[in-house]
């Protein structure tokens, strides 16, 4: 290969060979960094919810005057609620999964606070709980009508049934290896409960935290006098099910406030607005870079094609194939690009490194920088294939033309 | 000269239409992704009430957990709130100018006359220095006096947006509403306000929306009324009243002072330590003595309000926009050396080296400013879309990213800066090539 002929001819016009190499340089940092970047917040947004959540809506009621009675409210609208065509099932809750914000406490395998400990975020739910949520349980079943306690006041007691449903990644953290059903866990005050259900999957209130699927069902409803209404609706019908039931709920009573109706979808976009928006952004600035540095690799090695167009003519003259003049441009063009990726890898370690001590990244993972030195490659050959082919035509007799 | 100058730029961009706009668009939109970064980070950075910064405080004490640190990953930090109890005592105490002590309480509006349609608000149950602190401006009527608070009397400031809804927009001092199944008489209207970030209230979210109504800080406790905000707790204690909750180690209050010396300062850092120290011998406090008095900037930068992931954007952004900038520089590079036997001429009949110099560097500076002009419009446009993408998500997202002339002129001081560079090595090559090489071959 006639590799030390091509350094010689760089070196002479070392300017732009060395921008490319500095633009390819900080490409391939920027490139490993952003993608990495995406594909965790990728991955973040597009972990399940474990609920039918795009069916699902959720309605705060405040209940106010002096003849209000919070436990019939509650049971009328629920009555009310569960005939409306459209409708799956419905439930009342204090908190809403998703939604950003919720109550969670911390429970033990052992009384006294000994034995394991975890924390998880703790749902109110009436005996159509499961249903509405669109939850599948692993083992047990869901809460029986006769479980369901309601309460007028606020109490640290925990529901007189003493049953709660749990999911699996909460109770395996209490119960390793071990069937977690029927066991026996307990609160900070050693207050006992019995775990009758074991979801699948399920995430609570905060999708950045990173126990959001430790969650907790209590047959539990109250205290007033605001609560929450959760309502799965039948697939597709989610839009009209929630004006009919804004129009049934208005109906029903006057002392109290309906408030803003919520689509389980749109509070976890809301949630996953920034990752999002991240997402979008760097996108945007990965596929701009590498364009960018494609067309940098594409005008330089035009511009050295239309400056050696004489040279090109004497080594066809000479003898030198069509083969041999791609060859050669692809050649140099491969070197620049390498010097390039040499420095970029450098570049895009410190990047990760610094992403990573000062901005809260995970460490960047070197597959990433692999694929990226790889993909560079690609881009790299590609962008100088039209230009070596042009030089490929040039006639020999371009040899002994003035240009 | 220098109209001169523009002529011939201009005639070598009709020479090259292709290469020119694809230099502006290379400006353009490392510009851009710059300007729509920055906005982000320059929201977020904002000091809502610089002129107070340095007299503004809020005291932060660790009565966290023997265990475990209120923040794992920064062991340093204090709890964002405070305790009931003592967030009462930090109050009480004559050493700040102003004092106010505060937390979000929800529950349902109405009138009397059924005059408005009843409706769940967030209130703020706070003391009368509130709004003299905090600078709120008032379209009708004022806050309230030392009397109210310790009453307390029943007076509620209406935010503009609840004035609206209640009284149609009215000056509705003097007028009653019902707020708890209570009767308020309003006292003031607030006009506009929404400070961003809500430096004030950090923990429960830097860019929501400013409360919809104020009553005195009292009534929390005789309506026996936890927070619509942030609780949290970490003793095992059993809380089976509210009495007990405000004596609990649960953290739910915010307390700011207002101290106008150095002094006063000293003399209130002094008073936290003395309580703290007091307090552990009571058994409290079991972490170590960690007092501090955070400014209002110190406190925006205690809470992380900014955020890595903006910093994190704006570092992208500019190397992106290096990347720009290196690929215009040879582009340029590219196009004057293609022009090298025009430049040949000029320096054959008598033009300087520093007049081809000045010469492209002044079409390197117009490529620049249309870069920067067009880098303007196209992240005004980028702005503009996210923003009615996301607030249809979040209604609070105007305030993360608001359009605001500070980052638009710095975009474009940037594209010039960056432009004359770019344009400094070229124009320096082309200047220095001797002109007879030029003219052999013509």
């Amino acid at each position: 290969m006639e590799i030390r002929p091509i350094f010689s001819a760089l070196l002479r016009n070392s300017a732009g060979a060395i921008l490319v190499s500095l633009q390819i340089a900080i490409t391939l940092a920027i490139v490993v960094n952003a993608v990495f970047l995406v594909k965790q917040r990728v991955d973040t947004v597009s972990r399940p919810t474990g609920m039918d959540e795009n069916n699902m809506f959720s309605v705060r009621l405040t209940g106010f005057g002096k003849d209000f009675n919070f436990e019939s409210m509650v049971r009328e609208d629920m009555v009310m609620l569960r005939r409306i065509p459209g409708v799956i099932a419905a439930t009342p809750t204090p908190q809403v999964p998703l939604s950003g914000s919720g109550s969670s406490t911390q429970f033990f395998s052992q009384p006294n606070e000994k034995g394991n400990k975890e924390p998880v975020a703790y749902y109110g739910a009436d005996e159509q709980g499961v249903e509405t949520l669109g939850i599948t349980l692993a083992s047990g079943k869901p809460f029986a009508a006769e479980d369901i306690e309601y309460r007028e006041k606020d109490s640290p007691a925990l529901p007189k049934s003493g049953k709660v449903i749990v999911t699996k990644s909460f109770a395996s953290k209490l119960f390793p290896n071990e069937n977690a059903l029927g066991k026996t866990i307990y609160d900070n005050l050693s207050q006992p409960v019995t775990i009758v259900g074991v979801i699948d999957h399920m995430q609570g209130s905060w999708l950045g935290w990173n126990k959001v699927d430790h969650v907790m069902l209590q047959p539990q409803v109250g205290p007033g006098p605001s609560t929450q209404y959760i309502i799965r609706a039948a697939p597709g019908q989610i839009d009209r099910v929630m004006s009919d039931v804004e129009v049934a709920l208005k109906k029903a009573f006057t002392n109290r406030v309906v408030g803003k109706f919520h689509k389980f979808a749109d509070m976890k976009q809301r949630s996953y607005a920034s990752d999002t928006m991240i997402v979008v952004i760097l996108g945007v600035v990965t596929a701009l870079v590498v364009i960018f540095s494609a067309l940098g690799i594409f005008g330089l090695a035009t511009f050295n094609v239309n400056t050696r167009i004489r040279q090109i003519g004497t080594r066809r003259a000479i003898g030198a194939r069509r083969l041999d003049i791609v060859r050669y441009f692809l050649v140099e063009n491969w070197i620049v690009t390498s010097a390039g990726v040499a420095v970029g890898c450098i570049l895009a370690l410190i990047g990760g490194y610094v992403l990573s001590t000062h901005y809260g990244v995970d460490r960047l993972d070197l597959y990433f920088l692999v694929g990226g030195v790889a993909g560079l490659w690609v881009v790299g050959q590609l962008a100088a294939w039209q230009p070596s082919h042009k030089a490929a035509q040039v006639s020999p007799a371009m040899a002994t033309r003035n240009v | 000269m220098f109209g001169y100058y523009l002529r011939l730029a201009l005639a070598s961009f009709r020479r090259n239409p292709g290469l020119t706009a694809l230099m502006i668009m290379a400006i353009a939109l490392g510009i851009a992704v710059c300007l729509i970064t920055l906005t982000g980070y320059r929201a977020a950075a904002n000091n809502p009430i610089p002129h107070k910064n340095d007299v503004l405080f809020a005291p932060a004490i660790d009565s966290w957990d023997p265990d475990q640190p209120y923040d794992k990953q920064k062991p340093w930090r204090q709890p964002d709130l405070l305790t009931y109890r003592d967030a009462a005592a930090l109050v009480a105490t004559d050493i700040p100018d102003r004092k106010v002590v505060m937390y979000k309480v929800a529950d349902v509006i109405s009138r009397e006359d059924g005059a408005m349609e009843p409706e769940t608000i967030i209130v703020r149950a706070t003391t009368r220095d509130f709004f003299a602190m905090f600078e709120t401006p008032f379209l009708y009527g004022g806050g309230w006096d030392e009397k109210a608070d310790q009453g307390p009397e029943p007076v509620i400031v209406l935010s503009k947006e609840t004035n609206e809804k209640a009284f149609k927009g009215a000056n509705s001092v003097g007028k009653s509403v019902r707020w708890h199944d209570r009767d308020f008489r309003v006292i003031g209207v607030l006009a506009d306000w929404q400070p961003a970030p809500k430096y004030f209230d950090v923990s429960n979210g830097a860019f929501e929306d400013p409360e919809e109504a104020y009553i005195p800080f009292a009534f929390g406790r005789q309506f026996e009324m936890g927070a619509a905000g942030n609780t949290n707790c970490w003793k095992t204690e059993t809380i089976d009243s509210f009495e007990r909750f405000t004596q609990s180690e649960c953290i739910w209050q915010e307390v700011w002072v207002e101290l106008r010396t150095a002094d006063k300062v000293r003399a209130y850092r002094e008073f936290l330590d003395n309580y703290v120290t007091a307090q552990k011998k009571l058994g409290r406090f079991p972490r170590p003595l960690n007092n501090a008095l955070y400014n209002v900037e110190g406190w925006l930068k205690f809470n992380d309000v900014v955020g890595d992931d903006r910093k994190a954007m704006v570092l992208l952004a500019f190397a992106f926009l290096a990347v720009c900038l290196i690929n215009t520089v040879g582009l340029l590079l590219a196009k004057f050396l293609n022009a090298a036997p025009a430049a040949g001429v000029r320096r054959a009949l008598g033009a300087s080296r520093r007049d081809i110099f000045l010469q492209h560097l002044v079409e390197a500076g117009v490529i620049s400013v249309a870069g920067g002009i067009a880098g303007a419009l196209l992240g005004v446009a980028g702005l503009w879309a996210l923003r009615s993408w996301y607030t249809k998500v979040i209604e609070e997202f105007g305030r993360v990213l608001p359009f605001e002339a500070g980052s638009l002129i710095l975009a474009i001081v940037i594209s010039l800066v960056a432009g004359v560079l770019a344009g400094m090595y070229p124009a320096w090559r082309i200047g220095r090539a001797a002109p007879a090489s030029y003219l052999k071959a013509q």
